[in-house]
């Protein structure tokens, strides 16, 4: 738990939204020591920023987690990360973000400061700023004890061309690493199915992932694996682009704990969301080197090649260890909601 | 490659050299098997000639019409706490129009209906309010029964009764080969109902209809290694019962789990939805543990039981559980009939053949 200013009471109340002196005390006591940095100031309306040059990209992105914290995260850092990763898999470097906060009366302090404390970790990891931010209280049964949401701004070289529509038959799909371990961590946190098990989340920034591939030539398109997981990335692409995609079951890397939770419950890790993974698609003669430059990473040791862009094809195929292969169907009825 | 993978694919190689010369139908009857294959992907590195036909494996989509009636009479019911397996709060009746059809649309009309997993979770449940009547609808086969009739032996409290919609597997079987115009030419026997009874209780298959049979578990290795037994079988025209599960699976299954159906349950004619009554199918409380029979105990189950129609117009769900159809061979599949808006039993259970296709791809034709 973190330390916060005692002043602020033990749970938060409608008046530490009420524009008062607990509002003040609840952003410069608990707020801004995390997120202290030179361009945030928190008496302004609004703040001037600059950029580094390049093209300018923005993201925005809502957060409704449940619960709150997890093995391996927590709905802050999920927020941060979250935000970092959608740019990151654009091409992009991410460079500023802002930040609501709404938070449901009742709420205990120390749980807000431990969650505050490790968004404001996560965005020093990344190396984000967050330079603009407002906090609102919801009263008790009117918000699942935090919601956050958050806008990004980062930039990526001028002439970056990523993109589904560069995606060409014959290409590689590559992921760079074990798949829906986020998605298995919070439902085994809700203690929804009487399981316990050791899966932690897999949520982290992937940025040092995509930049490692962002001088490949062959490098087509980026994306993380979140909700509805590595099917429905594979899905997007196959619809996007008109061809089929053919995963390679065997090829595709799962945690074992993850799997044998799927096994029991009956749910199928490829739906699973993940939130520290890329999946990314090059040219088939520069996957090999993405591969390599992936493995030599920390965040990257378990990647591999999983699958093909096919002409002449529709949808998804899944080929099976013994040579067979079915449909994967789209993602229908949600298992998991709220997970991010 | 791992161990497992090269047994598998030998195990396939070996039915690829086989002299096939005719098509050759060879019918599942576990939900399971059904549900391993179709994930595997193995129709697809199969021989062309070998059919492999989904068959009756999935008591949620055999369970008759009146019986899910009962269930949702019995959770209208103040005061009275329905549980059951999950499978079964969705499967629909053929109810008219506004009337509630489903255990899900009773829960939804304030009655307290209550998904569990085990039967440990219906005693606990009742144990908590011994208030309330706590009925335990029991669709399912002999692995469902066995652990029911060893719940009821262990001893349950008396607010607990059992709504019994339980069947027996392999008599389904023998009326389906009992058919003049059965065009099956083989069986895969069902693996978890085997560790239960036994694999004896299939020698029948061989003996008294002279066909190959063969208990499968649910790996490749163990369902490709039947189904090599049984076209081997085929070939050679000898037919025996063979065991490709022997690990888990004794000649006369699981001695305690027997001796518990055998002194709470006896065995009778039975109702299979879209089927009709088949001889010695079904499993009812005997004897003094009939106190236990939530039929006995509730007067809403005394009236006449209703017969709407035992299908919902253009669902052929009865043909689909039979091996008759396949699933997309039904005019609903995929278009009236989806998970998400089942009109049938089998679009609704994850044993049911059609909800198997339809996680595994296989949109309509």
């Amino acid at each position: 738990m973190s330390a916060f200013d005692e002043n602020l009471g033990d749970t938060v109340t409608l008046a530490h939204g009420n524009g008062g002196r607990l509002m003040r005390l609840l952003i410069t006591k608990l707020f801004a020591p995390h997120l202290g940095n030179p361009a945030l100031d928190t008496e302004a309306d609004s703040v001037c920023i600059s950029l580094p040059p390049g093209e300018l990209m923005v993201t925005t992105d809502g957060f409704t987690v449940q619960p709150l914290q997890f093995p391996g995260g927590d709905i802050g850092a999920l927020a941060i990360d979250g935000v970092v990763n959608d740019l990151a898999v654009a091409g992009a470097t991410p460079v500023y973000v802002t930040l609501a906060a709404f938070i449901e009366e009742g709420l205990e302090m120390a749980v807000l400061a431990s969650i505050v404390q490790s968004l404001g970790a996560a965005a020093k990891a990344a190396a984000v700023r967050v330079v603009a931010g407002d906090t609102k209280v919801l009263p008790r049964g009117q918000g699942g004890g935090l919601y956050l949401a958050l806008t990004g701004l980062g930039v990526r070289p001028p002439g970056c061309k990523l993109g589904m529509s560069q995606i060409k038959p014959g290409d590689k799909i590559l992921v760079s690493g074990t798949i829906g371990d986020h998605g298995i961590a919070v439902m085994l946190a809700r203690q929804a199915y009487g399981l316990r098990g050791d899966v932690r989340s897999d949520a982290a920034p992937v940025l040092s992932l995509t930049q490692a591939l962002l001088d490949i030539p062959g490098l087509r398109f980026m994306r993380d694996p979140t909700r509805g997981g590595l099917a429905t990335v594979a899905h997007e692409i196959a619809q996007a682009i008109g061809h089929g995609v053919s995963l390679e079951e065997a090829a595709i890397p799962v945690s074992p704990a993850s799997a044998s939770v799927c096994e029991i419950l009956g749910f199928d890790l490829l739906y699973l969301a993940s939130e520290g993974r890329v999946v990314a698609v090059l040219a088939p003669e520069d996957a090999p080197a993405a591969l390599a430059a992936w493995q030599a990473l920390e965040a990257g040791r378990n990647a591999a090649i999983i699958g093909t862009v096919e002409a002449n094809a529709r949808g998804v195929r899944l080929l099976t260890p013994i040579g067979g292969a079915r449909l994967l169907p789209e993602l229908e009825a949600d298992a998991l909601p709220r997970i991010c | 490659m791992n161990e497992d993978l090269r047994a598998a694919k030998l195990w396939l190689s070996r039915i690829h050299e086989l002299p096939l010369r005719e098509s050759v139908a060879v019918m599942n009857v576990c939900g399971g098997h059904e549900h391993s294959l179709s994930m595997l992907g193995l129709r697809a590195v199969l021989p062309e000639k070998i059919r492999l036909i989904p068959g009756p494996g999935c008591p949620v989509c055999v369970c008759p019409e009146e019986d899910i009636a009962d269930a949702i009479a019995l959770a209208l019911e103040d005061g009275l706490t329905l549980v059951a397996f999950g499978d079964m709060l969705r499967v629909p009746m053929n109810a008219t129009k506004g009337e509630i059809n489903t255990l899900a649309g009773a829960r939804a009309a304030g009655a307290d209906v209550r998904p569990i997993s085990s039967p440990q979770e219906a005693v606990a449940i009742a144990r908590d309010h011994p208030e309330r009547q706590v009925v335990f609808f029991v669709a399912g086969f002999e692995t469902t029964s066995a652990p029911v009739a060893a719940m009821l032996a262990e001893g349950v409290p008396d607010n607990l009764s059992v709504l019994l919609a339980a069947r027996l597997t392999w008599p389904a079987v023998d009326m389906l080969l009992q058919d003049k115009d059965s065009s099956l030419d083989a069986l895969i026997a069902p693996g978890h109902v085997a560790t239960v009874m036994g694999a004896e209780e299939w020698r029948f298959v061989a003996d008294t209809y002279h066909l190959p049979v063969a208990v499968a578990g649910f790996s490749a290795v163990s369902l490709l290694a039947a189904l090599y037994s049984v076209l081997r079988q085929k070939l050679e025209n000898q037919p025996f019962l063979d065991n490709c599960y022997a690990e888990l699976v004794q000649p006369h299954g699981n001695a305690k789990a027997r001796r518990w159906l055998a002194e709470v349950m006896e065995v009778g004619p039975a109702n299979w939805r879209g089927i009709g009554i088949i001889p010695a199918s079904g499993f009812f409380l005997r004897g003094a543990w009939q106190r236990y029979d939530a039929r006995r105990r509730f007067d809403v189950l005394a009236a006449p039981r209703r017969r709407i129609g035992e299908m919902p117009p253009g669902c052929d769900c009865a043909a689909v559980v039979l091996g008759k159809l396949t699933p997309e061979q039904c005019r609903l599949y995929g278009k009236a009939c989806t998970p998400m808006h089942p009109v049938g039993p089998c679009m609704v259970s994850d044993e049911g053949a059609c909800h198997i296709w339809w996680q595994a791809g296989l949109r309509a034709a």
